[in-house]
């Protein structure tokens, strides 16, 4: 006995050894997601490696695994990650509060939409430098289209009477996302064009006129045209009911149409697939246009000259031209106009995306540290709503409650009131 | 009663089928999918009958490389399984002979915790000695899970070995240790297997250590999985082929030593 327990504690000891022995050359250490843009950066990181002489360590996660590591390291304050990949509306506010962003004053942001920026940098210096935006749009069916005899809808009243006369046993007349928290960013433009907000000031007013007219109209919309049980549906669900034709019209974020136009995945033929601005509201026409992912520095970084040489090769226009060309929907404003570059990007991406970096929200959900809870609040009332095709007696009631609820999660953060 | 017979026979095996199909059906889709192609699995009506294609296999162990995901998982369960059987069995043996109640309860807390209020200090003690990315780490954490389950499923069943046995052992001069070592562990077989064939598959299992505590190096499988799950986009030919590979050896563990499994869990059970 004595013997193994001898043996296992030399081995150990031997072990926490060998980890520490090579620790002071010049590395960093990165933290990215899985995301096409992550892996792009994670093919072309030898390259860097060359010219740097900087050895870079990183890690590529799923997005969930990534918020949850960065803050555990972070809220221990032992952590090693310097540069790491994040997601400013679901996280940018809660780890800026923390302080967990190095402030960015020597990068050059006048090549980023002025909507997007104003997220990314929150009143004061921006702390993350964005990567991709996505932005709200209408996918449909072309050839459902031509032979219902209906135009591409331009307006909330046309899209109505588009889902009407679409819909049938077979083909759900429109699509959007209804499981509760889920739906929140997606009926984030329908409350804008409406002329309402989830938050104004730090405040929730999502139980104003419009905004509740918003979530009775996404209501009417789904429960009476849309697939059934379109309430335990997300992007997860939606995508593939539309790629096997049973879907009209969808309504969601530009960052699905290259899956949905690839024939290797899609039984519909692509040519079949067309893709709009989302429909104007009776106050607005305002899509949501957010960073879905940025980079940053973190403040914790034992490197930082390292890491900023890393932020900024990783945000270069030339890696961003490359992202375009692997489909990906870059931040950067001047990729967009390169001819080049736009040879190979469909030219419906690059209308609705003109249209919504001049014409866009930055954010598509309510903007606060408990995003998730704030979320689940809303949720409940898109359900709601859903039900009863957008009838229900209680909603204005039920938004009101929500709002409270919500208003409470500000107060207790401290956000509350704060614009 | 011959017809009362039969009909409850009948009765019987419509209902063990009927449960059966409820446990398989996901398994079945699981394994179905991972045969399928992107386009096939999302079809709306599913297709029972498909041209199968290996393509998420080779995803899995070609452009993912799920061999070095595979010995990380088996060494960190080995490992892990292995220490607590060293510490664990002399414990259970010192909580079965000398009914240590207040002790086991203890080390069944830590079974009982949930394993999230672990994490913050398993992350503080593994960055603080440079331990993270490393086996030990994993394997510390991994100890956690398996000890207390050797623990309980040992000492349960060293109470249903006589004691008379290391007695005459004793009365014939032999110590305590030896007869320990040459009586009751050679008598323990089917609760060790037991012990060992559980708590390596939760350690096999786990996911919120793992998470933390490893990086690229010692990824362990659970986590590796999601490689498959990109922004927007999930590989689900590939999440399925993933998810069959990483449970066929539990599967096929459980298969071979399921008998020693029931009885291992049973034992000790009907003496007071």
């Amino acid at each position: 006995m004595k013997k193994i327990l001898a043996s296992t504690v030399v081995l150990m000891s031997s072990l926490c050894l060998s980890a520490t022995a090579f620790a002071q050359t010049k590395e960093i250490r990165v933290l990215l997601a899985n995301h096409p843009y992550g892996e792009l950066l994670k093919a072309a990181i030898p390259d860097f490696e060359k010219q740097s002489g900087i050895k870079v360590n990183f890690e590529s996660l799923q997005e969930g695994q990534l918020t949850t590591k960065l803050t555990t390291e972070f809220a221990t304050k032992s952590s090693s990650v310097d540069v790491f990949m994040t997601r400013p509306l679901q996280e940018g506010k809660m780890f800026n509060r923390n302080g967990w962003y190095e402030p960015l004053t020597t990068q050059d942001f006048s090549d980023y939409p002025k909507n997007v920026m104003s997220v990314a940098a929150a009143g004061s210096a921006p702390f993350l430098v964005p990567l991709v935006t996505e932005w709200q749009v209408l996918y449909y069916r072309k050839d459902l289209f031509q032979a219902a005899g209906v135009e591409v809808p331009k307006t909330f009243t046309e899209l109505e009477a588009a889902a009407k006369k679409l819909n049938s046993d077979t083909v759900a007349g429109i699509a959007s996302r209804g499981k509760g928290a889920a739906a929140v960013t997606q009926l984030s433009s329908y409350v804008y064009n409406f002329g309402g907000q989830y938050i104004d000031k730090g405040v929730a007013v999502f139980d104003s006129a419009p905004a509740v007219e918003a979530i009775r109209y996404y209501g009417k919309l789904l429960g009476s045209y849309g697939p059934k049980g379109v309430t335990s549906m997300s992007w997860e669900n939606i995508m593939p009911l539309f790629q096997a034709g049973k879907v009209a019209m969808w309504t969601d974020a530009s960052v699905f149409y290259g899956q949905i136009v690839d024939p290797a995945k899609t039984q519909v033929p692509a040519a079949n697939f067309g893709i709009a601005n989302l429909p104007a509201g009776p106050k607005a026409s305002s899509p949501f246009l957010v960073t879905s992912w940025g980079i940053a520095v973190a403040k914790q970084s034992k490197n930082k000259e390292l890491a900023f040489k890393f932020l900024d090769w990783a945000t270069s226009k030339e890696l961003a031209a490359k992202g375009m060309l692997s489909n990906i929907t870059m931040a950067r404003s001047s990729v967009w106009k390169d001819p080049k570059v736009l040879e190979s990007v469909n030219p419906g991406l690059v209308a609705t995306r003109a249209y919504a970096a001049e014409n866009g929200n930055p954010l598509d959900r309510p903007y606060m540290s408990a995003v998730g809870e704030a979320r689940d609040q809303i949720g409940e009332l898109v359900i709601e709503s859903i039900n009863t095709k957008g009838e229900s007696a209680n909603l204005a009631a039920m938004a009101k409650d929500k709002v409270g609820r919500v208003n409470d999660l500000l107060k207790d953060s401290g956000e509350y009131g704060q614009p | 009663m011959n017809k009362n017979n039969r009909l409850q026979n009948a009765l019987f095996y419509v209902v063990v089928v009927f449960i059966s199909l409820v446990v398989l059906f996901p398994f079945l889709w699981m394994l179905s999918s991972s045969f399928k192609t992107q386009t096939d699995i999302i079809a709306w009506p599913p297709k029972l009958i498909f041209s199968p294609t290996l393509q998420n296999y080779a995803k899995v162990f070609g452009e993912q490389d799920f061999l070095k995901y595979f010995i990380n998982s088996t060494v960190v369960g080995g490992l892990a399984v292995g220490l607590s059987l060293v510490i664990g069995l002399p414990a259970a043996y010192a909580i079965s002979r000398f009914t240590q109640r207040r002790l086991a309860l203890f080390i069944l807390l830590a079974r009982l915790m949930p394993g999230i209020s672990f994490l913050m200090p398993w992350y503080i003690i593994a960055s603080r000695l440079d331990l993270m990315d490393t086996y030990v780490a994993l394997v510390l954490s991994h100890m956690l899970i398996a000890l207390p389950i050797v623990v309980w499923i040992m000492s349960a069943y060293f109470n249903s070995i006589p004691v008379e046995l290391e007695e005459s052992a004793m009365v014939d001069g032999a110590t305590r240790q030896y007869a320990f070592w040459a009586i009751i562990l050679p008598m323990s077989g089917p609760g060790i297997i037991t012990a060992v064939t559980l708590s390596f598959i939760f350690s096999w299992n786990n996911f919120m250590f793992s998470q933390v505590l490893s990086m690229e190096k010692t990824k362990t499988l659970p986590i590796a999985v999601y490689n498959f799950v990109s922004y927007a986009e999930v590989d689900w030919g590939g999440v399925m082929a993933a998810a069959v590979a990483i449970m066929a050896p539990a599967i096929i563990l459980t298969m071979i030593f399921q008998k020693f499994v029931v009885k291992g869990l049973t034992m000790g059970a009907v003496k007071g």
